[in-house]
């Protein structure tokens, strides 16, 4: 099926089978690989992406359902023209990545919680966080991280 | 490096525009599978225990979404549980959908996941069944023959079946919401996120001065179907809710479940449990009732709130 999809604010049109995962399109067909798989069953948040502005893990969302919509994935998070974003630089500052492989999905789903305007408040961010899992456990750093920026921006 | 995979092979989705169109597809394409948010769809595709041609995109579907028209509350099937979540209409007349849509999955899930999907996924441990059924609720079905509504404690026959026939598929669901009600749905978890229920329990109670006129309780996690506790408007109506009638609550509950000893505890653990919760739904429900339950305040998830509510039998689960 033919998919039209504005990714990172440029339009894309896709040839895909009609039953491709949003992951898939966008690290396959687009090479866009920011964007991780890893357990295939929504339980890590590692594929998260933000779909007309809601975070969703797309290796269970359906290509087909989402045709026409705005897509923002971790490579979008930026903006054009800048290096990284103040989530980003917060998330070095921290040290929040170690092997770096939940960073994607933690930095989508931490940045749509903070433009819903989640307080600056580490329990709350914990549990908005929960569907993003780090194998490394260096979840103490990532929380800071995002309780920072929700500070500064709120 | 692996590619990234395809959902699975040799399938594909139809997108129908409306209800209507569904049900016929649905009915003329025998084994077609209805998907929503995908949650449940999805998973089970990947992990082989569904196979179909078909799949029936009914996510852009509207179907309402929710309103309230009286005592009648009505929720789309499409809703997601992130709606109900969030919706302030729920937290002021039924708390206990919100209390059951906000531990949930996580966020990703709840934006993606629907009302509809985790009703007729029928999985034993699904969160919203108890509430709604606390609140006498019925579901609106559509098939190729017209639409019908039943109880939606006949929904679920089964883990995993439902009492859907061919071409049929739900679309709403309204639940009985009378104006006073006070209601809770509360869980025990190994982990307090992105986790499924031990055992879940939602509890509705009407009062007239401190004197119960209705008490429902719903149970999830605990039997093969979520289910009412039966025989509590015995005990219950025309009495004080005092600690001997919150401990023979308990006790109806805990008799009437079966549940099964497995990853999430042993069946004399769980029973033991719904017990321990049984009364912890009712009292917040009937502190709501009364009023004296703070305004926006949600149940801790597992129900024990010793700041609002003290009291032996609030204590932790032993």
């Amino acid at each position: 099926m033919k998919l039209s999809l504005t990714i990172n604010g440029d339009p894309y049109r896709e040839n895909v089978e009609s039953t491709q995962t949003l992951l898939g399109v966008l690290r396959d067909d687009i090479g866009l690989t920011g964007t991780k798989w890893g357990c295939l069953t929504g339980d890590c948040g590692s594929c998260t992406v933000l779909v007309d502005g809601r975070t969703v893990v797309s290796c269970l969302q359906l290509a087909a359902q989402v045709d026409g919509s705005t897509i923002i994935t971790v490579e979008g998070l930026a903006g054009r023209g800048r290096t990284m974003s103040d989530l980003q630089d917060a998330f070095v500052r921290h040290g929040a990545a170690q092997c770096g492989f939940c960073t994607p999905g933690m930095l989508v789903a931490a940045e749509q919680l903070i433009r819903d305007g989640i307080e600056a408040d580490e329990k709350a961010i914990r549990e908005g966080l929960s569907g993003n899992l780090c194998r490394c456990t260096g979840y103490n750093k990532i929380i800071d991280a995002v309780v920072e920026i929700a500070a500064t921006r709120g | 490096m692996t590619a990234a995979p395809v959902a699975a092979p040799a399938a594909e989705v139809f997108r129908p525009a409306d209800v209507a169109e569904a049900v016929r597809f649905l009915a003329d394409h025998p084994g077609a599978v209805p998907i929503a948010g995908g949650t449940d769809v999805m998973i089970d595709r990947r992990l082989g225990r569904l196979s179909t041609g078909w799949l029936v995109d009914i996510s852009h579907l509207d179907t309402g979404g929710i309103v309230r028209d009286g005592d009648d509350l009505t929720i789309g099937a499409t809703t997601t549980i992130r709606s109900i979540e969030t919706s302030r209409e729920l937290a002021d007349t039924a708390p206990a959908l919100v209390e059951a849509a906000r531990v949930l999955g996580s966020v990703q899930i709840r934006n993606m996941a629907t009302l509809g999907g985790n009703l007729c996924h029928a999985t034993p441990s699904a969160e919203m069944p108890p509430p709604l059924l606390v609140f006498g609720s019925s579901a609106a079905l559509a098939g190729p023959s017209g639409e019908r509504s039943i109880d939606l404690a006949d929904l679920a026959t089964g883990p995993g079946t439902t009492s859907l026939a061919p071409g049929e598929m739900l679309v709403s669901v309204t639940a009985a919401v009378p104006d006073g009600i006070g209601s809770c749905y509360i869980r025990q978890t190994i982990r307090w996120a992105m986790d499924l229920a031990g055992a879940g329990v939602a509890a509705s109670v009407e009062t007239d001065g401190d004197t119960v006129t209705a008490l429902r309780v719903g149970l999830g996690a605990v039997s093969p179907i979520p289910m009412l506790v039966p025989g509590l408007d015995d005990i219950a109506v025309g009495h004080v809710l005092d600690p001997d009638v919150l401990a023979e609550a308990a006790a109806r509950a805990r008799d009437a479940c079966s549940p099964i000893s497995d990853a999430r505890g042993t069946a004399d653990y769980r029973r033991h449990v719904v017990a321990v919760l049984t009364a912890r739904a009712i009292r917040i429900a009937a502190a709501r009732a009364r009023g004296t339950w703070p305004i926006d305040r949600l149940a801790p998830p597992n129900g024990f709130d010793p700041e609002v509510l003290p009291g032996r039998e609030n204590g932790p689960v032993r």
